[in-house]
């Protein structure tokens, strides 16, 4: 050892070989890169229940020999699309419940047509997902559903369970879902009612872009999107972290819009008036009151969550009316809190033996 | 093993990381102010009617060329989903009739399986 410069200079030829390996490498695989595309996401084998619409409802094939009572009904949010739950397999939720014996299904989402600009709320919560649960009803012989919200899935699905409270939710698991939307301090000052007119916005777009949800989202860390190129590419070399780069990143990038009746309600009941913390909130003229939700209840958050920060989702578990409710902090970000090597490793076991006793 | 504050590579991945951070707080701050919503409203607003309008005049250009616009091909494609969803519920439909008819060859194609509904948590089944 070199004591004043600190360098091990034995290794200095293994350093040297080392890196002059990697940019070979970087380069036979920055080739490889352009010409393939990625994995093939969402693949665990399913059947389409129904399409109508904007709105998809999907049941996963059963692997198991024998399996839960209760089925699940996933609700994706709004803005993305639901193979983050389902990426390859060893790395998708989906895959992971049906291992572990349960029944599901799926409600996820395509763009919203032009025409489908005047989707209001109400249509989402009195009629998708009340349709979607009828739909796994009839489908399982099971009256008892299991509704797993993911963010903005989450607030619908508490719209829902808060309007139908005499069921038939037998359980709700809740994903990083935001009920304090003053909390939520950077999409705040972004719709500040002074300078946002929504109204403007709306009739004159139609369906908000989903370009411009990915800039909202992407703003929220602007050297984020920059400093994961650089990694990237300091990282081609290695196949699994292509793989896990390209899979999170297509996601990423595959935003939808949203319908423009629906954007403006977001706007201005929950990042305006803060009607769902404040117990306004009302959805084709009924009540939609959290306390109203007595089933038993998950709450999953993320401790290092940059688009629902800790303080818009606590509230939860606070206002619920249910007595069996439980809010699990887990370490990660909004989206490694489902999905990849952390998901798996805390998300998912804690998910299954809270919702394996309360299935059956 | 080898020393991370000495590896060049690491130094450079812990800068990078650093530096994202650093300026990701700074931008956010800068972000937290009304002048930034006002600012970035009044050129979003802009942008959005002008992005608009832009849409509208080639949509009439496209119509006027007897041509097809982007929307109404990604409406087309989204159809076109629709009917393979169909299709694909129909199918599925035609495999579990067959599958149930009393002369259905065994082995036939698989419908989507039905396992019982009797699993219990591994604590309670002694698992």
């Amino acid at each position: 050892m070199n004591a004043s410069a600190g360098l091990d200079l034995a290794d200095i030829p293994g350093r040297i070989q080392t890196e002059v390996q990697r940019a070979i490498q970087r380069s036979i695989k920055g080739v490889e890169y352009i010409a393939t595309s990625g994995p093939s996401l969402g693949s665990t084998p399913k059947d389409i229940l129904h399409v109508r619409g904007t709105m998809n409802l999907y049941h996963y094939r059963p692997i198991a020999d024998e399996i839960y009572r209760v089925p699940i009904l996933i609700v994706m949010a709004t803005t993305n699309r639901g193979y983050i739950l389902d990426m390859v397999p060893g790395q998708s939720f989906i895959e992971f419940l049906l291992k572990r014996g349960y029944d599901v299904y799926m409600l996820d989402w395509t763009a919203p047509k032009p025409e489908e600009k005047r989707l209001r709320m109400e249509d989402y919560v009195l009629d998708f997902i009340p349709d979607c649960v009828r739909r796994v009803q009839r489908d399982s012989g099971e009256t008892d559903v299991t509704v797993i919200g993911y963010c903005f899935g989450g607030v619908l699905s508490l719209l829902y369970g808060s309007i139908f409270a005499g069921g038939p939710m037998k359980n709700l698991i809740c994903f990083t879902t935001p009920v304090d939307f003053r909390e939520m301090k950077l999409f705040q000052n972004f719709s500040d009612r002074r300078y946002f007119d929504v109204d403007r916005l709306v009739d004159s777009v139609g369906n908000v872009p989903p370009e411009m949800i990915l800039s909202s989202f992407e703003m929220l860390r602007p050297a984020s999107r920059a400093a994961s190129q650089v990694q990237f590419w300091e990282n081609i070399w290695n196949d699994e972290y292509v793989k896990s780069y390209r899979m999170f990143d297509r996601w990423a990038t595959d935003t939808l819009p949203l319908a423009g009746e629906y954007f403006r309600t977001i706007t201005k009941d929950l990042m305006w008036d803060n009607k769902l913390y404040n117990d306004t909130m009302s959805v084709g003229g009924h009540g939609a009151d959290i306390s109203k939700i007595t089933v038993p209840i998950l709450h999953a958050v993320a401790e290092h969550d940059h688009i629902v920060p800790y303080d818009a989702a606590k509230p939860l578990i606070q206002k619920i009316g249910s007595t069996d409710k439980e809010e699990v902090i887990l370490k990660g970000g909004h989206v490694s809190l489902v999905a990849g090597a952390n998901a798996i490793k805390r998300l998912w076991p804690k998910l299954d033996s809270w919702l394996c006793e309360r299935s059956i | 093993m080898a020393d991370k504050s000495n590896d060049p590579a690491a130094i450079w991945q812990n800068m990078i990381g650093e530096m994202e951070k650093g300026f990701n707080a700074f931008a956010n701050k800068a972000m937290e102010a009304p002048e930034f919503s006002k600012v970035v409203n009044q050129v979003g607003g802009v942008s959005a009617g002008a992005q608009k309008q832009l849409g509208d005049m080639m949509e009439k250009y496209l119509l006027t060329m007897n041509l097809p616009s982007r929307a109404q091909m990604v409406g087309m494609a989204e159809r076109l989903q629709g009917i393979e969803g169909q299709l694909n519920e129909i199918k599925a439909l035609l495999h579990q009739l067959h599958n149930n008819s009393p002369g259905a060859p065994e082995g036939g194609y698989p419908a989507a399986p039905k396992p019982p509904r009797t699993k219990r948590p591994p604590s309670a089944g002694g698992e």
